[in-house]
């Protein structure tokens, strides 16, 4: 659920932190692939809850531009969502604060720390809206577009790009 | 919307002039479905229609109606429809962004029910209506809809009009039948189905509501969110905030207080950070991270 756990910085903004995703490959890794939800709303509650005995998507057997449309409830609005799987090489993580180990004054150095863990993982996402279809234009799904952009822009320059990019300019 | 046919082949009588009464039940009720119920016999069959003691379903006991309607679904000289509206479809059409109240739900179900006996090739001539709303408005927008046919529009017709009397038989037992056989959606634990008459007045409904409010999803769905009867309840419940409701501030007056009810402890100040909470301004960002809705963090 969009929990929109706002965990506004500690004080510690300049302090070194890390993720740590070393259990990706544990199969005893939690995977919550098919029940990650985005909503239309902000609740504003940040913990656990009995989602799957009150949010119940149905499958409409809808499809739009290849998006399964589903359909759900949620405090009396009428949602209607679409499960995308997340790109080739990407994972989505649910990550908490890392635990340090015990005997060390817990509170005071969790709070400084920005060391993160992963709790959880998934491969896919659903994501609804409110009195909407889902579609391609909207901006979760386009939100993604970054991944290829971010790719061009980042991929090193090898000397074979750089040949091609600059026979092409010649040939002009 | 579900819908019941009474008859399958259009019977001869139905090339005759008919008449037809539409009644409602289930309108005041803070949980489960409304149902509009119409019934129709041929003007020759009125006689006949007056003697069968149908009365204002309110006035009549369970086993009496029941019974009655057992009756008329075997009287081959009458045919019948139902609409049953789910209460999920009551409580989203009344939240959408464009929000659909009440009687207009109330008109278009009324409406359907016409065009639906209409489509099934019978002639009718005049139709009786209850209304609870302004009669004459909706004489119009019934002429206006049907031009051939002659709407009588009446509050109380149920207890004027026996064709009306035997449609709100019709609703009252299909809604009763709905309530009582309701299978809950939600699945958690200790949730029971003695709900009382869903009125909120009712002792069985307020002990049923307040036993199962849930802090994040607020009722199961055979509640109409949409009822002031649920406003208490959610006081106290977790906020959610709607992008669709961040217009209604400076909508209507009444609206406006009733919103302010919901979001009064966090005050106007808190309330405007919330709602950029859901959506950030995005200034000063590219425009391609803007319209794509992407941040950069760096620390979280």
């Amino acid at each position: 659920m969009d929990g929109n756990g706002s965990a506004e910085g500690s004080s510690a903004t300049g302090a070194v932190g890390g993720i740590d995703l070393s259990r990706f490959d544990d199969p005893t890794a939690v995977d919550l692939t098919g029940q990650v939800h985005q909503l239309p709303c902000c609740i504003k509650y940040d913990g656990p809850s009995p989602v799957s005995h009150y949010f119940k998507p149905k499958s409409t057997g809808i499809e739009v531009d290849g998006l399964k449309i589903e359909e759900a409830y949620f405090r009396g609005r009428k949602l209607q969502g679409t499960t995308i799987p997340l790109p080739q090489g990407y994972s989505g993580f649910v990550i908490g604060k890392k635990s340090l180990g015990k005997g060390k004054a817990p509170d005071q150095s969790e709070e400084i720390s920005n060391s993160w863990e992963m709790n959880a993982k998934f491969q896919s996402i659903t994501f609804w809206n409110h009195d909407s279809l889902p579609s391609h234009d909207d901006a979760f799904v386009r939100s993604f577009h970054w991944l290829s952009v971010a790719k061009a822009l980042h991929q090193p320059v090898t000397p074979e790009d750089l040949e091609s990019a600059s026979n092409s300019q010649q040939s002009k | 919307m579900q819908s019941m046919e009474s008859e399958v082949a259009v019977p001869k009588w139905a090339s005759e002039p008919c008449i037809m009464g539409i009644d409602e039940a289930g309108r005041g009720p803070v949980l489960g479905p409304m149902v509009y119920g119409c019934l129709y016999c041929a003007v020759s069959y009125q006689k006949t229609l007056s003697s069968l003691n149908f009365a204002d379903s309110k006035t009549l006991k369970e086993e009496k109606r029941e019974e009655l309607f057992e009756n008329l679904k075997t009287d081959e000289s009458i045919g019948w429809e139902v609409d049953v509206i789910d209460p999920r479809e009551l409580s989203a059409k009344m939240l959408k962004k464009n929000k659909i109240n009440l009687n207009e739900i109330s008109h278009e179900s009324a409406m359907g029910l016409v065009k639906r006996v209409v489509n099934l090739g019978v002639l009718l001539t005049e139709v009786y209506v209850d209304t609870v709303g302004d009669p004459e408005k909706y004489r119009i927008k019934l002429f206006e809809r049907f031009p051939g046919i002659k709407f009588v529009v009446a509050k109380k017709a149920d207890s004027l009009y026996p064709v009306v009397s035997g449609a709100s038989i019709v609703a009252k037992v299909t809604r009763d039948r709905a309530v009582r056989d309701w299978v809950l959606d939600e699945t958690a634990e200790n949730m029971h189905r003695n709900f009382g008459s869903g009125y909120p007045g009712d002792p069985g409904t307020k002990s049923w509501l307040e036993h199962h409010k849930h802090h994040v999803f607020g009722f199961p769905t055979l509640v109409r969110f949409s009822w002031g009867t649920c406003t208490p309840y959610f006081k106290d419940i977790v906020e959610v905030l709607w992008e669709s409701d961040k217009t209604d501030e400076d909508a209507s007056s009444t609206r406006g207080s009733k919103r302010q009810l919901t979001l009064s402890s966090v005050g106007f100040a808190g309330l405007k950070r919330k709602s950029e909470e859901i959506e950030s301004s995005g200034k000063g960002r590219c425009k391609f991270f803007q319209s794509r809705k992407l941040e950069q963090i760096s620390h979280f």
